[in-house]
């Protein structure tokens, strides 16, 4: 803020609405000479638009010292406490001061915050011990849940976060930022008698955030509820398996029960309930079936014993002796359900006159590339790599970490046949 | 209680409703979120486009280009959903994020290309 005085003028123009005109409300202009905008607060600006120019105007407040939170407005389209804006601070030019967003309007500025404060209840934003204890519980302050909660407690329920949310708008189960604050600073209380009742319930309502943060930008008390909010969700999934029912609460604190709506909750969840637990039923279904599928197809070939299967090459005599010949072979596989034909060639060569009969796998032993014989050079070549094998199988350059494989193979009647599998 | 029955309110001001400052005012985080959801959608469209036709450098660029998009904007949400970096650094977060997907982005493509 500048040192030096700031005297101005400003156009403030102010929502107007009179519940016994009704309608939709429109803006009020207001010519207004600041004397130091420094030290000129909004709430300073209303005061005198009542003193000076329209004594009718109705707007909140109480503290000044934005202690009370009652003086949440929309200033050039930002929520804030009208006490706590300083004129100063604000773009040169107009400026606009709206009631909070999502509350009905009663007057001017004054909104109803009923909507906001039954969310408050709806997540049991109160504080009910676990013991009833006669001396004060002590809490360390740099326990895990005292520098988790922080100042997060100084929510003074201006219900600027709540204006501020685009969510809020669209989702009636939604609680809102402010209501789930509070429920995240007791949830996280050691002392906290009433933790899965509170968690049930907040956690039926806490999905709606979509962590734009309008909330943490707006709170004048520097709080983040989308902190909070992202805490309760995490609390959710470590709270993923157990049982949390709405129980009636009635048994732990007789003496706030009546203020609870338990009745308008508790169907509501209970639905809920059934929904998540038919959705997990179906989902836990879908897999067994399809993993089980899976499972079978893949796992059953490789565990069955199979029947050797020969595969016939050719006739012994067709293979001249020193020569290296491809031959394809082909066989039928039946994996699983599918049954398909293999058609591969593989190279046969034949050392001398009587047996000495070598079948090669075609493929390279290095990343399994079909291989080919080069009749000039003597050799199988690799055409992906340049791998080179000597006619016997054994690696004379390249990549390829072994010799190449040979089939196993038998002379029945003159044919030569392989073992494939 | 019977008072307040007789009063007619104004219904609730939608966010931005009568707002002259409706726009300027978005806040970083709404955009952040849009533009997920938006890029998500084009993910869609440029995978398909990219399947149909592979290795044409003009759509290998729009899908890369709009997966670091989307991946900047959930690693966001990511580290905040998880309380790995507080939300109050929410915007540094859009910024640095982005600033670390381009440099990713430069290095993919250049690596591709």
């Amino acid at each position: 803020m500048s040192e030096k005085t700031r005297k101005s003028k400003r156009v403030v123009k102010v929502f107007r609405y009179d519940p016994a005109v009704g309608g939709d409300g429109h803006f009020d202009r207001f010519d207004l000479d600041i004397e130091d905008e420094s030290i000129t607060t909004i709430l300073d600006v209303l005061l005198r638009i009542q003193r000076e120019h329209d004594s009718s105007l109705g707007f909140r407040y109480s503290c000044r010292i934005s202690m009370c939170g009652s003086c949440g407005v929309v200033v050039n389209g930002n929520e804030a406490l009208a006490c706590q804006t300083v004129v100063a601070n604000l773009k040169e030019g107009e400026i606009t001061i709206r009631p909070l967003n999502h509350f009905p309007v009663i007057r001017d500025l004054v909104v109803d915050m009923d909507p906001f404060f039954k969310n408050f209840d709806k997540a049991l934003s109160f504080f009910e011990p676990a013991e009833k204890l006669k001396e004060p519980a002590i809490i360390s302050p740099d326990s895990k849940e005292r520098r988790l909660i922080a100042d997060y407690t100084e929510c003074i329920t201006c219900g600027c976060c709540v204006s501020s949310c685009t969510m809020a708008n669209w989702h009636e189960d939604y609680l809102g930022p402010g209501a789930l604050n509070r429920a995240f600073t007791l949830l996280l209380d050691s002392r906290d008698g009433l933790h899965d009742e509170r968690l049930a319930r907040v956690l039926s309502g806490c999905y709606n955030c979509r962590t734009e943060l309008n909330c943490t930008e707006v709170c004048p008390k520097e709080i983040s509820p989308t902190r909070s909010l992202k805490y309760i969700q995490m609390l959710a999934a470590k709270n993923a398996f157990k049982k949390v029912d709405v129980v009636d609460i009635e048994d732990k604190a007789t003496e706030i029960a009546t203020e609870v709506p338990v009745e308008a909750i508790t169907p509501e969840v209970s639905r809920r309930r059934f929904l998540s637990r038919i959705t997990l039923g179906l989902g836990g279904i879908i897999a067994v079936l399809i993993g089980g599928l899976m499972a079978a197809t893949s796992l059953v070939p490789a565990m069955r014993k199979r029947a050797e299967k020969w595969v016939k090459v050719g006739k012994v005599d067709a293979f001249p002796v020193g020569i290296v010949k491809t031959v394809p072979i082909s066989y039928r596989v039946k994996d699983g359900i599918y049954e398909s034909t293999v058609t591969k060639p593989v190279f046969v060569y034949r050392e001398s006159d009587s047996d000495g009969i070598t079948v090669f796998n075609s493929r390279c032993t290095h990343l399994a590339c079909v291989l080919h014989w080069d009749d000039n050079k003597k050799l199988f070549l690799c055409d992906c790599h340049g791998g080179q094998f000597y006619p016997d199988g054994r690696v004379k350059a390249g990549p390829p970490p072994r010799a190449m494989d040979r089939y196993p193979t038998k002379v029945e009647n003159g044919n030569i046949l392989v073992r494939e599998a | 209680m019977e008072q307040n029955e007789k009063i007619q309110y104004r219904s609730p001001l939608r966010r931005g409703e009568l707002d002259p400052n409706r726009w300027r005012n978005t806040q970083i985080g709404m955009w952040a979120w849009l533009w997920q959801r938006i890029s998500a959608l084009a993910i869609i469209i440029f995978l398909g486009i990219h399947l149909t036709l592979p290795y044409r450098p003009l759509i290998q660029f729009l899908l890369l280009l709009t997966v670091t998009f989307h991946v900047v904007l959930g690693l966001r949400v990511i580290l905040m959903d998880f309380g790995i970096v507080h939300t109050k650094y929410q915007k540094a977060l859009v910024g640095g994020l982005a600033a670390l997907g381009i440099v990713m982005f430069i290095i993919v493509w250049m690596g591709i290309y």
